[in-house]
Parts: C-alpha cells; structure tokens; sequence
C-alpha cells in the first residue's frame, strides 16, 4: 500500500528523465561543435548507494552529466596532429622551395647554364665575332641574376618562416595563459564540468599542434605541460615563450624551445636546416662556377693579346654576390678565348678560340656547376616527394585516432532520438504512476473514516 | 565500433575531397600534355629529363661546329677547287713552253711569263680568301694570311671544333701546308711561280726545268690539301647525319619522360570523374539518412 512518501518516487523519476531530455537536446545542439563531446546523464539508485536508507527514498537520484571522452585516445589525436601539424608544413615549404627551381623547363636554371656554355662554343666557333662574345657576356649575366634570385627567394622562405614563430611564440603563450586558468578553477573546484574538460582538451590539442607538448595531468586534475623535456605550464604557472630572431625560447632565460613535433618543429627546421641547406647548394654551384671558369679563363688571351684576366670576380663565390668580373664585363673583347701557346706562354692568333673551347667543355663536366645544380634538384624532388608522402601517412595516422576519438566521443543523431523516446516514456510513465498513487491515495482519504 | 553521422560526414567530405584532387591533377596533366609538373612528382623522372636536356643542349652547339665546320671546308674545297685549275693552267703553259722555249720570240715568252704573273695573283687571291670574315689558310691569325708580295703573315695554329662527344676535328689547313714554306727547299709556290715567269722571260732553259719540277712538286701539295679537305667533308657529312639521328632519338627520350601519354590518361579522367561523380551520389545519399526521418 502507498503512503504520501510514494509521491516522491515518480516526481524523482520524472525530473530524471527532464534532466535527460535537457542533455539529450544539449547532445543535438551541439552534434557538430568542434571538441564537444557527447554527455550523458548518471542516474543511480539511492538505496544501493546506501544515502537513501532502509524505507527511505526509493526514487532515482541524478549523481551527474559525464562527457564520454577516451584520455588515452584523446591524448593519441593530440599527438597525432601535432605530427600532422609538422608534416603538413614540411611539405608545403618544400613545394613552395620547387617553385623556386622550376624544373625540368626551358627556363630553369639548368637552361640558363646550358645556354652559358653554348654561348662559350659560339665564341670558340667566332672567337673575332663581337656579337658572340656579348652574347656570351648576357647569357653569363642572366646565369648570375638566376643565382641571386634563387638567394634572395630562399631567404624569402625563411624571412616568413621567422615571422611565423613569432605567431606561434603568441599563440602559445595565448594557450598556455588559458590553462593556467583552468588550472585556478580545478584548485578550487574540484571535479570540472565536462564543458571545462572539453575546453581543456581543445587547448592541449592546439599547444600540441603548434608545438609537439607533452602534456601530464595530474591526480588532482591539474594540466602540465612539458616541450622538450622542460615545463610550460604547471599548476597556476606557465612559462613566457618569445621568438624575436626566428628562434623559440623560453623569455626568462632565453633558452632554446627543444620542438621534436608539431608545426614549430617544421618552421625552426625550415629556418635552420631546409633553407640553409639550399642556399649552401647554390653557394656550392656558384663558387664552382667562378672557380672552375677563371681557373680556365686566365690562362686565356683577349684580342688584345693580354692575358691573366678574370671573367668571375674572384673574391665573389656565393651565389648572393657572384658577378662578372670588372677585368671583361663591358668589354667583350677582353674575354680570354685565346690559348696562349707553350712553350713560352705567348698570346695565340688572334682568332685563337681554343681556350674557349675548353670553357664550354665544361658543360659536361662531372665535377662542374650544370651536374651540381642537376644534383641539388634531384635530392630536392626526392626530399620533397618524401616529404609529401610522409604527410599523406601522417594524414591517415591522424584521421585514425580522431576517428577513433569519434567513435567514443562524437553525438549520434540515432541514439539521442532513441534516448529521447526513452525519457520520453519514461517520463510518461513515472506521470502515470504519479497519478495512480494520487488517485489510491484519494481513495483512501476521501472513503476511510466517513 | 561505434559510427556516428558526424563522422560518416567527415569521412566522406575527405575521400569526396580526394577523388576531386586525383581527378584535378589527371586534368592538369592532360591539359598542360606535361607528366611532370613539379619535382617531386617523378624525381626519378626529373633527373633523367634533366640530363636528357643538357645531353640535348650540347647536341645542339656541336651540330652548330658542324654546321660551320662544314661552311668552313666547303668554303676552303671551291677555293682550292680554283687553284688546281689555275695550276693546271701553269703546267700547260711551261711544258709548251719547254719544248720549243729557245725557238720563241721574246714577245711570245714575254706573253707567257705575263700569263704565269697573273695566275699567280690569281693564286694569291684565293689564298687570302675568307670565310665569315676569317681568313681560310692563315692559322689563327687575323689575316690576310699573303701579303701582295706573297709574304706569309698567318701562323701554323689548327682550328679546332668539338664535332662529337669528345672528338674534335681539325678543320683548317694552313698557308705553310699548302703552298709551302718560305725559305725552305723550293720556297713558297708564289715564289715558285715567280722565278719561273723570269725563267721564261730570260730564255733560261735550266732554270725553267729546275723551276717546272718546282712547280710540280707545289702542285702536289695543294692537291694533297684538297684531298684532306675532302675527307673532312665526307666525315662532316656522316657526323652530321649521325648528330640529326641522336637528336631525334634525345627528342623521343625526352617526350617519353616529360609527355604524357594523351590516350592512358584520358581514359584515367574519364575513370576519375565517373569515382568522383559516384562518391558525391552515394554521400548525396547516405548522409541526410537518420532515424530522424523515419520518426514523426
């Protein structure tokens, strides 16, 4: 028989199956939010529990709303992407360093070259044609504005690389400045929400994008963060980064921000390895050049019959300063094509273009610019090729774990209209009971005792 | 596992995105008829299309030393082309006069020796002739390789081409060569012709054998020259034609690698846009469907 107390068992249930319906319509609300996890209603019975006591409350007790998040998956996508971060932008830089080299076409560098040694045949083939020898002169010029340019992109490349660590020297602090925050909240209360924790997730995954951190929580709830071993953030501190020069540290002590991960890891690479590497190449190709050139040319007699000249400044041999040197520039009856003749050595015929000859059998040589430029295309396609590749497994690596982080995480349409109905019964039920139990109880107040 | 139509959503937005970038790169290599448009596409590819082209562009300078190589020894055969019979004409006239030289009148010996002057001049002319302003049998020098006395002022250096891979040629001969040097034995052929036109003039008959024999021997010489000419031109012939088939052969190396194949990769865009055109139908239908639409 039910006394006034069965009343509460079916409200209980009633505001139950309301706080459902509430998180149910959240679950829709938000089935496309960006790092909102799908939350569910803890229900519990309080006799089992032992808080309602014998004859006590037998109606349900709503103990929470929980987020159904994976830590472990979560913290494989945050490390995932992070690996995403740094390949994707490794192989944009490289793409972007091919555009620089358009190769193979008619107006590479390698044309250019090709045209060079070609204009040196001419000459050796009219070595009195004045036409020749300019021409040559113009085709040495374009050769050397290749180089400069190709310098002067490179540092292009880098220049926004610089600019780009000082975005991410901001956000980072940004980032960091807002998990101290939640780090404050957690101190004071403990058991976030599971909006806090989403928002807390977002934020380490996006420290991890930018930086490849590794983050620890603690037993207490508390994020800390570590890059390159060293502490970004813990408890309510987080460490200043700056990027003044291109380079990460930490503003305190200006040491070095070790990054293994994400898309600093890739910009400190371009700035530091990617680009210098590239310049180095053409700073090889362009001291070859002068060196194996002038090597040659000196030895060579102009029409005037005077040897000893220079045809690339001697004391230029990077690919940012090399330039014609002021001994034929201008002056294209100055170009050595001339052998000088042993023994003595005297100066040959004046139309003499054996040494000029010997010039344009560079083209070919195996040790020469045209087979160094060759060599730095080939390992550039090949490391770019690689590097794309490596993107697209990282790609699939990523997309893995966030699908995986779905399958716990994301809102399904089907299950929330299914919990929907269910609350929805339930809660028509528990009205039903309500009622009997009002109407048995009215029975008896209204018939007993008259 | 749990599936959700979030994630069915994302999945498919990505490989509807992949099957539009397979199709957009087959497109762009159809319309632009180029298989490798970066690098990193075929870096294999790219290295060999790299060496193709320099193989190519140093094909192209040595046909252009053959080309003139060529221009130069035709110039060099038709001039001496003209000596032989200017020579010829020489011989005529000294073994007519040999036979019946004392039985002249010295108007008719005069009249021969003006003859042998004049074919001497010829001579010289044709000595100091040139091609593209450079002068055919004086070395390296700038030329004229004779002076109006029949001095030479050339040098003995060769003129070289680079006509195949690491084989040159010597394509000139020079004034020495042909006409003889100065100061040794008989001395030049101008002075040659000289002493005999005096010779005849004066009615010398000892002279005018010593100075026939002379002349044969000169004669000799500038055959010889023509004769190395004309071997220079059968090999010019033969290395040209063999530097027009390694261009062709370059050539169709090079499309191999750089040209796309226009037939295998339009039947890939047509395989292409039909998967792409598959893939957004099926996500036109599989992604509105829920439970949703089944509730009312």
């Amino acid at each position: 028989m039910p006394n006034i107390s069965s009343l509460n068992t079916p409200l209980s249930a009633m505001r139950a199956q309301r706080q459902i319906l509430d998180v149910t319509a959240r679950n829709i609300a938000n089935a496309t939010t960006p790092g909102y996890h799908r939350q569910r209603v803890d229900l519990s019975n309080p006799n089992l529990t032992g808080v309602g006591g014998v004859g006590g409350n037998n109606g349900v007790d709503v103990s929470g709303v929980t987020r159904s998040a994976d830590d472990l998956i979560l913290a494989r996508v945050a490390t995932e992407e992070g690996g995403r971060a740094a390949a994707d932008t490794t192989a944009a830089t490289l793409k972007r360093i091919e555009g620089l080299f358009p190769e193979p076409t008619d107006h590479g560098l390698s044309a250019k070259l090709d045209a060079y040694w070609g204009a040196w045949t001419q000459v050796a083939n009219n070595p009195g044609n004045v036409t020749a020898r300019s021409a040559l002169l113009s085709k040495a010029g374009t050769v050397v504005d290749a180089l400069h340019r190709g310098v002067q992109d490179l540092t292009t490349v880098a220049d926004n690389a610089k600019a780009r660590m000082a975005g991410i020297a901001s956000e980072v602090n940004d980032l960091t400045a807002r998990l101290v925050t939640f780090n404050q909240t957690v101190a004071s209360q403990p058991n976030p929400s599971a909006d806090l924790l989403d928002q807390r997730d977002q934020l380490i995954t996006g420290i991890t994008k930018l930086t490849g951190a590794v983050t620890k929580i603690t037993d207490t709830g508390e994020v800390n963060v570590f890059i390159g071993g060293r502490q970004v953030v813990g408890g309510g501190y987080a460490a200043q980064l700056e990027a003044p020069a291109g380079t990460l540290r930490f503003a305190g002590d200006n040491q070095v921000v070790l990054m293994t991960s994400g898309e600093g890891a890739s910009v400190a690479a371009t700035i530091n390895d990617v680009v210098p590497r590239y310049i180095a190449a053409l700073d090889d190709i362009a001291s070859t050049l002068v060196t194996t050139v002038n090597a040659i040319h000196v030895a060579g007699y102009g029409q005037d019959s005077v040897s000893g000249r220079n045809f690339f400044d001697p004391t230029a041999t990077t690919a940012a300063t090399i330039a014609i040197s002021a001994d034929v520039a201008g002056q294209p009856s100055k170009i050595g094509a001339g052998e000088p003749k042993i023994p003595g050595p005297t100066a040959p015929g004046v139309l003499d273009g054996e040494q000029a000859r010997k010039l344009a059998a560079l083209a070919s040589s195996a040790t020469g610019a045209s087979t160094k430029y060759q060599t730095m295309i080939g390992s550039l396609s090949v490391e770019s090729n690689s590097a794309k590749q490596r993107a697209s497994v990282q790609a699939k690596i990523a997309d893995n774990a966030v699908r995986d982080a779905d399958s716990v995480g994301s809102v399904s349409i089907d299950e929330e209209m299914t919990q929907m109905m269910e609350a929805q019964r339930a809660f028509q039920a528990a009205s039903k009971v309500l009622g009997t139990v009002d109407e048995m109880l009215g029975f008896l107040i209204e018939r007993v005792g008259r | 596992m749990r599936i959700t139509n979030s994630m069915m959503l994302r999945s498919t937005m990505r490989d509807v995105g992949q099957s539009l970038n397979r199709y957009q790169q087959t497109q762009a290599k159809v319309t632009s008829g180029n298989a490798i448009t970066t690098g990193s596409d075929d870096p294999a590819g790219t290295a060999t299309a790299l060496s193709i082209r320099r193989e190519l562009s140093q094909l192209d300078q040595r046909s252009r030393s053959i080309t003139d190589a060529q221009g130069w020894v035709n110039a060099a055969d038709s001039q001496l082309d003209i000596m032989t019979t200017r020579l010829n004409r020489a011989k005529e006239l000294t073994v007519a006069s040999g036979n019946a030289i004392t039985n002249m009148t010295p108007a008719a010996r005069q009249a021969i020796a003006t003859e042998l002057r004049s074919i001497r001049s010829d001579l010289l002319n044709a000595a100091n002739s040139t091609y593209a302003d450079r002068p055919l049998f004086a070395g390296t020098a700038a030329g004229p390789a004779y002076s109006s006395t029949g001095a030479y002022q050339g040098n003995d250096d060769l003129v070289v081409r680079d006509v195949a891979p690491a084989t040159t040629m010597t394509i000139n001969v020079t004034g020495n060569e042909v006409f003889g040097v100065s100061g040794t034995g008989a001395g030049s052929l101008f002075e040659v012709l000289d002493r005999l036109a005096t010779a005849i003039e004066g009615g010398n008959t000892s002279a005018i054998d010593t100075e026939r024999a002379n002349l044969t021997t000169a004669f000799d010489r500038v055959q010889a020259a023509a004769a190395n000419i004309g071997t220079k031109q059968n090999a010019l012939e033969a290395l040209e034609t063999r530097a027009t088939n390694d261009k062709q052969a370059l050539t169709s190396r090079l499309s191999d690698v750089e040209d796309v194949d226009l037939i295998e990769s339009l039947v890939k865009v047509k395989a292409e846009e039909t998967s792409y055109q598959a893939a957004i139908q099926m996500a036109a239908k599989a992604l509105p469907v829920s439970l949703l639409d089944y509730l009312r």
